[in-house]
Formats: C-alpha cells, sequence, structure tokens
C-alpha cells in the first residue's frame, strides 16, 4: 500500500479530531456531525450496494433499529450519559442480528426484486415499532440529557461519531481490497460465474450485510442519544433509506472515495438548500438533482471526473 | 364476528383491489416493455387526483369526466418526459438502477410541485353524489366507491383492449416478448417505448382519480400507493395485463379481509408482510412457473 494516501488520511482525520478545541459555534458541529453520520450510512450501504450490486432500499430500518434499541436499553437500564454512548455498539449488534435474519432468505433474490423487498422490511419494521407499546410506539422514546454545557456535549458526540466514521472507512477500506471484496465484484459483475468460479457467493453477501448493517446501527443508536428524543417517523423514514442509495450512487458506488464524496455533497447541498429556500422548492432542486446526475453521470461523480482526466 | 361486516369489507376490498390494479397496469407494462421501473407512476396517478379535484371544486366538473380529459393531456406531457429523461436513461449500463434513481427524483419534484399548488391538507373528491348510497339488503355501497370500481373496471378493459386488439398494441406486445424479433418485423422500439409509457402515465392518472374516489389524499400519498403498486406488479407478473387485474382482487381481498379482523393500524402491516414473504418464495408472480 502506498504511504501517501495514508498520510493524507491521517492528516485529515486529526484536523477534523481537533476542530471543536477551536471552539466553532454549535451549528458548525452539528453540521459536521450529521455529515459524519451520512459518511457512515453510505458508506456501510457501499458494502452491500456498491460491491456486490445488491441494492437495498431499506437501510434506515438498520439505522432506525440502532436508534430504538439504544433507546430502549438507556430507559431500562437507567444508563448514565458514557454507557448510553457505548450501548450503541450493542445495539449496532442487534441490527447485525436482524439483517442475519432478514438477509439470509432476501439475499436470495436479485435485482429489483431484491430492493423492494428491502423497501417493504423497512416499511414493516416501522410499522411494527409504532405499533408496540413496549418500544414507546407512536410516541416515542425520550432520553436523559447528557448533564454539561451544550457546546461540550455537541463536542463529546462530534468526537464519538468521528471515531465511528473512521472506524467505518476503515473496514470499508480493508473489505475493498480483501478477498472478500473482490468476491463481492465478482458476484455484482456475474453470480452464477462467480459461484461457478467456487466463490462462497451466498457466504460472503450475508458478511457483507451484516457488516453493513451494523455500522448504521451504532450511528442510529448515537444518532437517537444526539436527539435525546426519537420517533419512529424521523429514524425510519424512507427518506432516509433513499437518500443513503442516492449519496453512494452519486458519488461512485463500488468505489472506497464514492460515498464519501456524495455523502459530503448531499449533505451540504440539502443543508444550503434548507437555509436559503422554502422546504418545497428546497426539494424540487433536490429532485432535479437526481435527474442532472443520473442522466449526465451515471457512474457517479468520481467515475465522471475520472474520466475526464484521462481523456485529457 | 359479524358476517355481513365481513361480506361488507371483502367487497370493499375486493373494489379497492381494482383501482390498485387500474394504478398498477402501467407501472407494469413500463417494466415489462421498457424495463424502467418508474417510481413516479404513483405521483402522476396522484397529480390526476388533485386536477380533478380543482376541476371539480372549481367548475363542478364529474371527476369521471375529467379522467377522460385528463388522459390525453397526461398522454402529451409523458411523452415530453419520455424524450427529455427517459429516454437517456434507457441507454444507461444498469437500466433499472438508473431508471429507479431518476424517477425517484421526479417523483420528489411532482411531490414538492403538487405541495405548492395544493398545500399539504389532505383532500376528499367530493362530486354530487358523494352522499349518496346503494343499499343491498344488509349492504351497502358508497356511491363515489362504485363509481370509482366502475371506472378502474373500464380503464383495464381499455388498456386490455387497447394491447390485443389495436395494432400499435400488438407492436407493444411484442416489443416486450422479443424485442430484437419485433425490430426484424419492422416495430420502431423508440415509438413503442414512448406509446408505452404515455399510455401508463394516462392510466396512472385514471387510477389516481379512482383511488381519490376512494380514499382521502395529500401531496405524500404516492409514497404508500406505490407500495401497493409494487405488491400488485410483482404478486401478478411483470408486463401481464391479466395477472395484474388478478393480483389486484387478491390483494384487495386481503386488505379488505384483514381490515374486518386487524386494528386499522396493522393492515399494511399484513400487507407488506405478505409481499415480502410473497417476494421471497415467488419472485416472478404467482401466474408464472420460474424465470
Amino acid at each position: 500500500m502506498k504511504k501517501a494516501p495514508l498520510i493524507a488520511a491521517a492528516i485529515v482525520v486529526v484536523m477534523l479530531a481537533a476542530f471543536p478545541f477551536l471552539s466553532p459555534e454549535v451549528y458548525y458541529l452539528s453540521f459536521m456531525f450529521s455529515v459524519f453520520m451520512y459518511v457512515i450510512l453510505a458508506s456501510s450501504w457501499n458494502l452491500i450496494g456498491g460491491y456486490a450490486g445488491y441494492l437495498s432500499f431499506g437501510h434506515a430500518a438498520f439505522f432506525g433499529i440502532g436508534a430504538f434499541a439504544t433507546a430502549k436499553m438507556a430507559a431500562l437500564f437507567e444508563l448514565p450519559p458514557v454507557l448510553t454512548i457505548l450501548a450503541a455498539i450493542p445495539a449496532g449488534a442487534i441490527a447485525a442480528l436482524v439483517a442475519i435474519v432478514i438477509g439470509y432468505p432476501c439475499l436470495k433474490i436479485r435485482g429489483p426484486y431484491f430492493a423492494v423487498v428491502t423497501l417493504c422490511f423497512a416499511f414493516v419494521v416501522d410499522l411494527a415499532v409504532k405499533n408496540i407499546e413496549w418500544l414507546g410506539g407512536a410516541e416515542g422514546i425520550w432520553m436523559r440529557i447528557m448533564d454539561v454545557q451544550e457546546k461540550l456535549s455537541r463536542s463529546i458526540m462530534y468526537e464519538v461519531m468521528l471515531i465511528l466514521m473512521v472506524a467505518t472507512l476503515a473496514v470499508a477500506w480493508w473489505v475493498g481490497r480483501s478477498r472478500l471484496g473482490a468476491g463481492l465484484r465478482a458476484v455484482r459483475a456475474d453470480e452464477e460465474v462467480a459461484e461457478t468460479m467456487a466463490i462462497p457467493t451466498a457466504n460472503i453477501k450475508i458478511q457483507a450485510f451484516v457488516l453493513s448493517a451494523f455500522f448504521p446501527g451504532v450511528a442510529g443508536g448515537l444518532f437517537a442519544y444526539y436527539l435525546t428524543y426519537i420517533h419512529p417517523d424521523v429514524v425510519f423514514s424512507i427518506n432516509i433509506s433513499i437518500l443513503i442509495v442516492l449519496m453512494a450512487m452519486f458519488g461512485g458506488g463500488g468505489t472506497w472515495l464514492g460515498p464519501i464524496i456524495g455523502a459530503v455533497i448531499l449533505t451540504m447541498v440539502n443543508e444550503g438548500l434548507s437555509t436559503f429556500a422554502r422546504a418545497e422548492i428546497a426539494r424540487i432542486i433536490y429532485g432535479t438533482l437526481f435527474i442532472v446526475v443520473t442522466i449526465f453521470m451515471p457512474d457517479g461523480i468520481l467515475h465522471f471526473f475520472l474520466k475526464r482526466n484521462r481523456g485529457r | 364476528m359479524d358476517a355481513v361486516l365481513v361480506i361488507q369489507s371483502l367487497i370493499s376490498g375486493i373494489m379497492i383491489g381494482m383501482v390498485y390494479a387500474l394504478l398498477s397496469v402501467g407501472f407494469s407494462l413500463t417494466w415489462g416493455v421498457m424495463h424502467v421501473i418508474h417510481i413516479s407512476h404513483a405521483a402522476f396517478g396522484l397529480l390526476g387526483a388533485y386536477l380533478a379535484y380543482s376541476l371539480l371544486t372549481i367548475y363542478g366538473i364529474d371527476p369521471v369526466v375529467s379522467a377522460a380529459a385528463s388522459a390525453p393531456l397526461l398522454f402529451i406531457l409523458a411523452c415530453g418526459v419520455y424524450r427529455l429523461l427517459i429516454k437517456p436513461v434507457t441507454k444507461a449500463k444498469e437500466v433499472i438502477v438508473a431508471s429507479m434513481i431518476l424517477t425517484f427524483g421526479l417523483a420528489i419534484i411532482l411531490e414538492n410541485i403538487m405541495a405548492l399548488i395544493w398545500k399539504a391538507d389532505p383532500r376528499i373528491m367530493t362530486p354530487a353524489y358523494a352522499s349518496g348510497a346503494l343499499i343491498l339488503g344488509p349492504f351497502y355501497f358508497q356511491h363515489p366507491h362504485l363509481v370509482g370500481f366502475a371506472l378502474s373496471i373500464a380503464g383495464i378493459a381499455a388498456v386490455y383492449f387497447f394491447l390485443k386488439k389495436t395494432y400499435t398494441g400488438m407492436a407493444v406486445r411484442a416489443a416486450w416478448q422479443q424485442p430484437e424479433a419485433a425490430q426484424l418485423y419492422g416495430v420502431n422500439l423508440y415509438r413503442i417505448s414512448m406509446i408505452t409509457f404515455a399510455l401508463a402515465v394516462s392510466t396512472a392518472g385514471a387510477g389516481g382519480i379512482s383511488l381519490a374516489l376512494l380514499n382521502s389524499f395529500e401531496p405524500h400519498s404516492h409514497n404508500l400507493w406505490l407500495i401497493y403498486l409494487f405488491l400488485v406488479v410483482i404478486v401478478g407478473g411483470v408486463g401481464d395485463i391479466v395477472g395484474t387485474a388478478l393480483a389486484g382482487l387478491i390483494i384487495g381481498t386481503i386488505t379488505g379481509l384483514s381490515m374486518a379482523f386487524l386494528p386499522f393500524q396493522w393492515v399494511n402491516l399484513v400487507t407488506f408482510g405478505f409481499l415480502m414473504v410473497f417476494l421471497i418464495f415467488r419472485p416472478h408472480g404467482l401466474f408464472k412457473q420460474g424465470a
């Protein structure tokens, strides 16, 4: 592995970690928090959606499961702040467990059918949580807030989410260069051929799916604690599922860097639009963006610029 | 459980199932013939419903008349959408993925244009006969429901007739079954795709109006409608008109019955759960053998 990219990445991480110490406004901390969150979501989605070409349109389900599991654990055991943050890890494990149960039958179906079944899965989970009183039902769950100044609590959450992002990206990097990644790419290129080449397709698809559910689950837990109140409509929204897909595809699915670029750009665009335009107009512009990207950059932004440079 | 109530829910279920079938026919065709998954299909249906709603409230025009009038309008609009947006996508490497993302963007645009024009409040279609009902023994049927049901039967029959009897319709079927062979026999695939897409969108408009006669609607209703589209099309088999109509009835029956026996909020849960199980065991539809 070349040294230069590693050093560059390390410098970026250190700079990001140092950012809260410059005592920026809370707004920027919150903004960066959501950028990190979407980078995590898009990059983990990319493991199954990008590398293997299995488009999950229900990834918000894992995010939401993580969020509700964390909130429920915090309420059940009356956890103090530090433990609540750590509870996001078992919550991610719960999301991963659900991914095994769901992935086993669902990963047998391909193409658009897989997209639809995952979309349905997200709806089912959302409706189920809303109708189960024990999980807070349609009213949602409140959590204890951190007993410190707002800026400090925001900075803590910022750093925690940054750590999770680095972990996710490290795993995504590793997957991209491992046998697992090569196998997933083979599945995407041609599943039948991959199978005849003795690649254990069913096995590696499950592995990728579970990994791609775990990190969103943990991120959901952190997000829940960050909001201190969660409601099914917020964390299970179909818009989150679709946004994850778009960010990854927009940046360039199946690459390591693509989802990062996509998540950063789209979060910024989203933020900018919602600040400067009315909600409806902002969403119309947002929708137009999807269209422009699919028509002019069908392989994502990354490929678009790489191809251009190669052309010269 | 009261037998009358069960039968009543069953009949309402069948009626709404037929409406879902009309809404789904076009979705099934664009998917089958063009390999385009048209996510904004339901949003176009909703647009039809809103147009009919405005015509009704401002000029007092009956929704059935609007359904007939909006069909050519949506047809022309859809031809434009096809030329500008869908055609470039059909040349992409992965048509299905690209089309899903592009039309999802289109759905967002349509939804928010509708939210701007008609505001986010839920609406109900109230034609002159809205309060009337047909009473048959212990059962009663609200007039708007009957009209919506009749409209969807007429719509599906029209599509079926078009595909089976007209020259263009046969070309559409040929393009679906054997695109290369159809081209050899002089079928212009580009024109056929445009006609299929535009026809699909105009049936979506009629379907949206029918559905609006049965249920209330708001700018984001198309998301839920979309799930039913997938449900009906996948159970019926992609591209199969008769299958779609039957699937509509089956799904209507299931929702109808679950409405009689379950609290309201569990109905959708049952429906989506059914779709998931169905997809896992019979992804190519109920009426087809294998892939």
